[in-house]
């Protein structure tokens, strides 16, 4: 066998061109070139000429549009941070469970809408639009963990996570071939129109609706996870499913369980787009959900809170990023620079701090 | 029998949603052979058909086979055939008594024309009756299929599937045969498309043939053409066989076009685009085990710079105009220009996100992906890529003034570069480099520990993957001649993993078959379109469930995929407790704590 | 004197409050055999992790030849040539054996893009030297990982059979340092003779200075030139075997967690 004596050379040529940081020197320039823009950026927008400024009310709009947005798809980014947590894995179709709730409600809400209840009975009939599509919502989250990611628990981690991306192209074009391609405009009763003023902010009715059921919402499951027995049976499966299921809790359970919350807040979120937007479409889920899975990522994936704090973040972000930072610059219409800028936040997250707002700020280990 | 009915009425519930997608009522005209069979029909018996087949598959006690008895099976196919029917019928009964008309309001695929070839004019009842009888015929059909005697079943079932397979490529072969002059009356009717009878039985009777050929010759036939890899490890050597094989395919590859026609040679291009994306797209995913969502990036990458280089010219509404960046090379020239580009691309959107775990990974690409198509939609770069409009007058790559814009040239101009990138791929994957993205996919952190730049070898693996998807791109503007961003979507990156996906991770014969399936089919079957994706994102799913290998594997993907498989085995066990190299996370810890 | 081949100064690692490795300090010289003791949790795979690249040090430095090594990413260590094994055996379970040996000799090779495409009469060269080099040290352990085997993937080995291919791979490295991290756990009385003779063989045969982590005391017995006793991650004694064996501390410090695998 070839060798060489004991004083063998060691390869000490521990330098030179191939070793240099490459990595950190990109990042470094990509640290700079996005300070730049964003300080450049918003200074030029904040000191164009007067008649092309922006002005103050257009910033506060600003602000109440993209907390309205951050509540729903902080409710969104719940359902991903959940399984997440516990089966961590990223359910790609999240999005269309939350499409799912939003479509099936508006035929309740167009037959509403034709035979006068909805005006009639608003709060009734707000009140089923709820439930039918946290009721859809929940029988295609489970339906989805029981066909297409229980027979894959144990499977290399991006197996479960290519099905999930058949199963959302599978949905979407499921309601497709069911209800048609063409958007359906979503109806509004009539005591949600209008706006009322707030501490001297104006606010859509709708924007309230949002906002109040958001917070609700997020307290109640706040609660449920920490107060009751199930919950902190989710937190254990979360910890450990190992040892969660060694100590006696039945990880089928909690899993569906954990599936069926992340489908109600995905059906209440449905709803509140639908009213937001007022119109459906079976692409629907696709932007919202990855702007979701953004806001999870952001706030740090896996943490509840963290869910909350990205989802209002990253509708901030979105509502005043692009005029602030693009308008200086002179590009023109910035808000159709909008989904590139989620993504831009999304990789930005990713790379300079993976744990999220709220995590350690390193990355999880391989 | 409660596990019997059960796969029953899930079948049941297929048949439904395939009526409510519309793939019975859109399909009663579609008439495979003679008037007999239709597609419509093929939806309607086959998912009893299978289900009868699954419910009887054999089950494993104490380590033995048991198969169902021929009675037995029988009755089990029967009782899920019929189980399946009443809950189909069921639908109908309720559809029929709820009225079409408003179902329909809400399901618009469940119309008349559906009804209609349910009902057949008869009352509602007696349809039902009928439907039943038809389920529960199919599902002992499907059952005794699975107890037939080998020699009997291989080549029954080979007959059927080619024969719908005939059937079904109605549109393409009979042009073929006319292309070649050759008379096809008796083959394919003028009158209903589809197969005649005769034909149909003749092509049953040869594929039949053909099967049990190859049970009994199968083994020697496929020693005679294998290709031996030569003793000193070097590449595979090439008997005389094989030589006269190979000859023969190129020769059929070579003619072609000329006999298939311009429609389905462009169909062929379109296969071979997306072939190209695919060898490309699976040297990151199967050789270095990267799962990249975000393809479309090199292809729109490559599609946008050979048109600039190369002098394209911007749509505008009232004519055209030049971008503010307008080169004039050649084709050939460009081409090394766009590689070099989507190649340094590669390493500089490689370079922050490579170091993220899998599916992190995953999502960065999609949102890179989708980032360059909002990029080339958006007014700011409009008179660099002409917004919406997009970009016409792109180069057709011509050679003098052999141009290859026709699909039939355009075939010869892809058939090179596939072949160049196959060969390239297959080079790499058995070199020094292949074994290196092998190690690092197994492995990252021990391929680091011994010896394998994993950052170096990541950034190669998306540079080579980048700059095959960007040839891609660029044929693709070279075949179309023009680009809008409506060809730019997160559909292509999509439909790419699926074709590698599908034709099996890692494996080039996979890349081929997958984007002839995957592509050729619906590119063949025009009616089909809509339920393109559908099927895409079923398939994805049935494969990810049953065969994650895919349909041609990979030997050694087709182990990790299976890995699960070895969880009792004490090795498995030993990587995943060492927990000192890889701490796990304590998620919802502190948000919910 | 120049200096040692291996020298680890004053390292100190902590995983949030808990010091893996206290201010440890030892150093190996050309051509030695030294065992790592102590018992479980006492810091010894953390200091392999951290000579090897795979974790960085919070204090002290590593040095290879003179040469600080603290920074540089596993796979330059491992060029520069230190190879090691794991203690949960990693390999590539899906490769072939004599492929999981291959990509030993990665570093020692450099066949780059375009040649690999080209094969060109270099590059086949250096493809067959490299197989030749992973024969060579797969044969290093007899017939154990010979014939057929090799062809076999690597997970359809023996538990025993899969350490030594991982310390085949680590040969194939052509490294002038082997590390060890507990070789033997998990092998019988037999089989843990004969690695006690290959981890000799490598020495003598091969000219490797190799650093042994080992809870088998006859095996420690057997092989070393000196030994080095940690606990909490602070060496408690250094020295012949011997001398550490009969140390007040090294005594104490089993006594509490495993004094019956002593001696
Ligand atoms: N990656 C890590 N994260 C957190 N703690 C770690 C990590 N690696 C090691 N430790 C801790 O450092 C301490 C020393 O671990 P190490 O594996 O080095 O011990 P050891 O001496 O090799 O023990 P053994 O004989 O069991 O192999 C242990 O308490 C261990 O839990
Ligand atoms: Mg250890």
């Amino acid at each position: 066998m070839a060798s060489s004596g004991p004083a063998r050379a060691v390869d000490t040529q521990l330098s030179g061109f191939a070793t240099l940081p490459w990595r950190k020197i990109i990042l470094g320039i990509l640290g700079a070139t996005i300070s730049f823009v964003v300080v450049v950026g918003a200074f030029k927008t904040l000191t164009l000429p007067q008649a092309e400024r922006y002005s103050g009310d257009f910033w506060v709009d600003q602000v109440v549009n993209g907390l309205g947005q951050g509540a729903i798809l902080a409710l969104i980014a719940l359902g991903y941070t959940l399984v997440y947590g516990i089966l961590r894995m990223i359910n790609f179709a999240h999005g269309e469970v939350f499409m799912a709730g939003s479509f099936i409600s508006f035929f309740f809400a167009d037959a509403y809408l034709e035979s006068g209840f909805l005006n009639n009975q608003p709060y009734t009939a707000l009140l089923i639009l709820f439930v039918v599509s946290i009721a859809a919502s929940t029988l295609v989250a489970v339906l989805l963990e029981r066909i297409a990611y229980r027979p894959l628990r144990n499977a290399p981690r991006l197996v479960p996570l290519i099905t999930a991306i058949g199963a959302s192209l599978f949905l979407q074009n499921a309601f497709r071939g069911f209800f048609g391609a063409q958007p359906r405009g979503y109806p509004l009763p009539d005591i949600l129109r209008g706006s009322i003023e707030l501490f001297g902010i104006k606010v859509s009715k709708v924007q309230l609706l949002v906002f109040i059921t958001a917070i609700v919402a997020m307290l109640v499951l706040q609660a449920f996870v920490n107060r009751s027995r199930t919950g902190r049976s989710m937190r254990a499966v979360a910890e450990d499913s190992e040892i969660a299921s060694l100590m006696g809790i039945d990880v089928d359970r909690i899993v569906v369980i954990t599936f069926v919350v992340g489908g109600i807040l995905a059906g209440i979120a449905g709803v509140l787009f639908a009213l937001t937007f007022e119109q459906v479409q079976f692409t629907m889920g696709f932007k919202p959900g990855i702007a979701a899975f953004t806001a999870a990522v952001l706030g740090g994936i896996g943490s509840i809170g963290g869910a909350a704090l990205g989802g209002f973040v990253l509708g901030l972000l979105q509502a005043m990023g692009p005029p602030l930072l693009l308008t200086g610059f002179g590009i023109p219409s910035p808000f159709s620079l909008k989904d590139a800028f989620v993504f831009l936040i999304l990789i930005l997250v990713l790379v300079f701090r993976p744990g999220g707002l709220l995590g350690s700020g390193e990355a999880e280990k391989v | 029998m409660r596990a019997e009915v059960r796969i029953g009425a899930i079948a049941g519930v297929v048949t439904i949603f395939l009526a409510a997608v519309g793939l019975i009522g859109d399909f009663t005209n579609l008439n495979l052979i003679g008037e007999q069979v239709t597609f419509a029909g093929l939806m309607l018996v086959l998912p009893p058909l299978l289900a009868g087949y699954v419910a009887t598959t054999p089950r494993i006690e104490a380590g033995q086979v048991i198969e169902a008895t021929r009675a037995r099976a029988a009755m089990v196919g029967a009782v899920t055939g019929a189980s399946a029917g009443v809950v189909f019928a069921a639908f109908v009964v309720f559809v029929d008594v709820f009225g079409v008309e408003r179902v329909r309001a809400i399901f618009l695929n469940i119309s008349p024309v559906l009804m209609d070839f349910l009902l057949r004019g008869r009352p509602v009842l007696v349809a039902a009756a009928i439907l039943v009888a038809i389920s529960t015929i199919s599902g002992t059909a499907g059952a005794s299929y699975r107890v037939l005697p080998d020699a009997a079943r291989r080549p029954l079932g080979t007959a059927v599937w080619v024969t719908l397979l005939f059937g079904f490529l109605q549109r393409i072969i009979p042009i073929a045969l006319d292309q070649l002059d050759v008379e096809r009356d008796w083959l394919y009717s003028k009158v209903t498309r589809g197969l005649t009878w005769p034909g149909a039985i003749i092509v049953a009777a040869l594929a039949a043939g053909a099967s049990v050929l190859k049970q009994h010759r199968g083994a020697a036939m496929r020693r005679a053409v294998s290709i031996r890899p030569s003793s000193d490890g070097g590449g595979p050597r090439l008997t005389p066989v094989n030589a006269l094989l190979l000859l023969v395919g190129l020769a059929v590859v070579f003619v072609a076009p000329h006999v298939v026609g311009s429609v389905i040679s462009e169909v062929l291009g379109t296969i071979m685009v997306f072939a190209l994306l695919g060898i490309g797209l699976n040297i990151v995913v199967g050789y270095a085990g990267l799962l990249d969502l975000g393809y479309v990036f090199f292809f729109t990458l490559g599609a946008y710079s050979l048109a600039l280089l190369t002098g394209a010219t911007l749509n505008t509404f009232v004519g055209s105009s030049a971008p503010v960046i307008a080169l004039d090379l050649n084709f050939y020239v460009a081409i090394p220009v766009v590689v070099a580009i989507a190649a340094f691309a590669g390493v500089l959107i490689g370079a922050p996100v490579l170091r993220l775990r899998g599916d992190y990974l995953a999502l960065v690409t999609l949102g890179l992906g989708e980032m360059i198509v909002v990029l080339v939609t958006s007014p700011w770069l409009t008179p660099l890529v002409g917004g919406p409009q997009g970009m016409r007058d792109i180069t057709n790559a011509a050679i003098g003034n052999f141009g290859f814009r026709d699909p039939k040239h355009f075939y010869y101009l892809a058939f090179a570069f596939v072949a160049l990138a196959l060969f390239v791929s297959w080079r790499l994957a058995n070199s020094r480099i292949g074994r290196a993205w092998t190690a690092l996919r197994e492995d990252e952190q021990v391929a680091d520990a011994m010896g394998v730049s994993t950052t170096s070898y990541k950034l190669l693996a998306f540079a080579m993957g980048g700059a095959i998807g960007s040839v891609g791109g660029a044929l693709f503007a070279v075949k179309i001649g023009s680009l809008t961003p409506a060809s730019f979507t997160v559909l292509v990156s999509i439909q790419v993993l699926g074709i590698v996906i599908l034709g099996g991770i890692g494996s080039l014969p996979g890349v081929i078959t997958g984007s002839l399936v995957l592509v050729g089919l619906p590119g063949l079957l025009r009616e089909f379109e809509e339920y393109r994706l559908l099927a895409y994102g079923a398939a994805l799913v049935a494969v990810m469930l049953l065969r994650p290998q895919g349909l041609v594997p990979n030997v050694r993907r087709s182990r990790e995929l299976h890995e699960e498989d070895r969880e009792q085995d004490k090795w498995a066990g030993d990587i995943a407790a060492d927990e000192h190299v890889a701490p796990g996370i304590s998620p919802l810890g502190e948000g919910a704590g | 004197m120049s200096p040692a081949l291996l020298e680890v100064d004053g390292v100190t690692k902590r995983f949030g409050g808990l010091s893996a490795l206290n201010d440890l300090s030892f150093s190996v010289g050309d051509g030695e055999i030294v065992s790592i003791i102590g018992p479980n949790g006492a810091g010894k795979s953390t200091v392999f992790n951290v000579i090897t690249g795979l974790y960085p040090p919070d204090e002290g430095d590593v040095r290879l030849r003179g040469q600080s090594i603290v920074g540089l990413s596993p796979n330059r260590i491992t060029k520069a040539g230190i190879a090691r094994t794991f203690q949960n055996v990693h390999l590539f379970p899906n490769m072939s054996v004599l492929e999981n040996a291959m990509v030993g000799q990665h570093s020692r090779s450099k066949a780059g893009v375009f040649g690999s495409i080209a094969r060109t009469p270099r590059v086949r060269r250096e493809e067959a030297v490299i197989r030749q080099r992973a024969e060579e040290c797969l044969g290093f352990f007899g017939k154990r990982l010979a014939g057929y085997r090799q062809d076999q993937p690597a997970f359809a080995l023996s538990y025993a059979n899969r350490r030594r291919l991982e310390m085949a791979r680590a040969l194939a490295t052509d490294p002038v340092m082997m590390l060890l991290d507990e070789p033997t756990a998990g092998m019988n009385p037999k089989e843990t003779l004969e690695l006690r003779d290959h981890i000799v063989r490598m020495r003598d045969e091969l000219s490797l200075t190799v650093l042994v982590i080992e809870h088998d005391m006859r095996v420690v017995k057997g092989v070393s030139d000196r030994v080095v006793a940690c606990d909490y991650g602070r060496k408690i004694a250094e020295g012949t075997y011997e001398e550490v064996a009969n140390d007040e501390q090294v005594i104490e410090a089993y006594l509490g967690k495993r004094h019956e695998e002593l001696g």
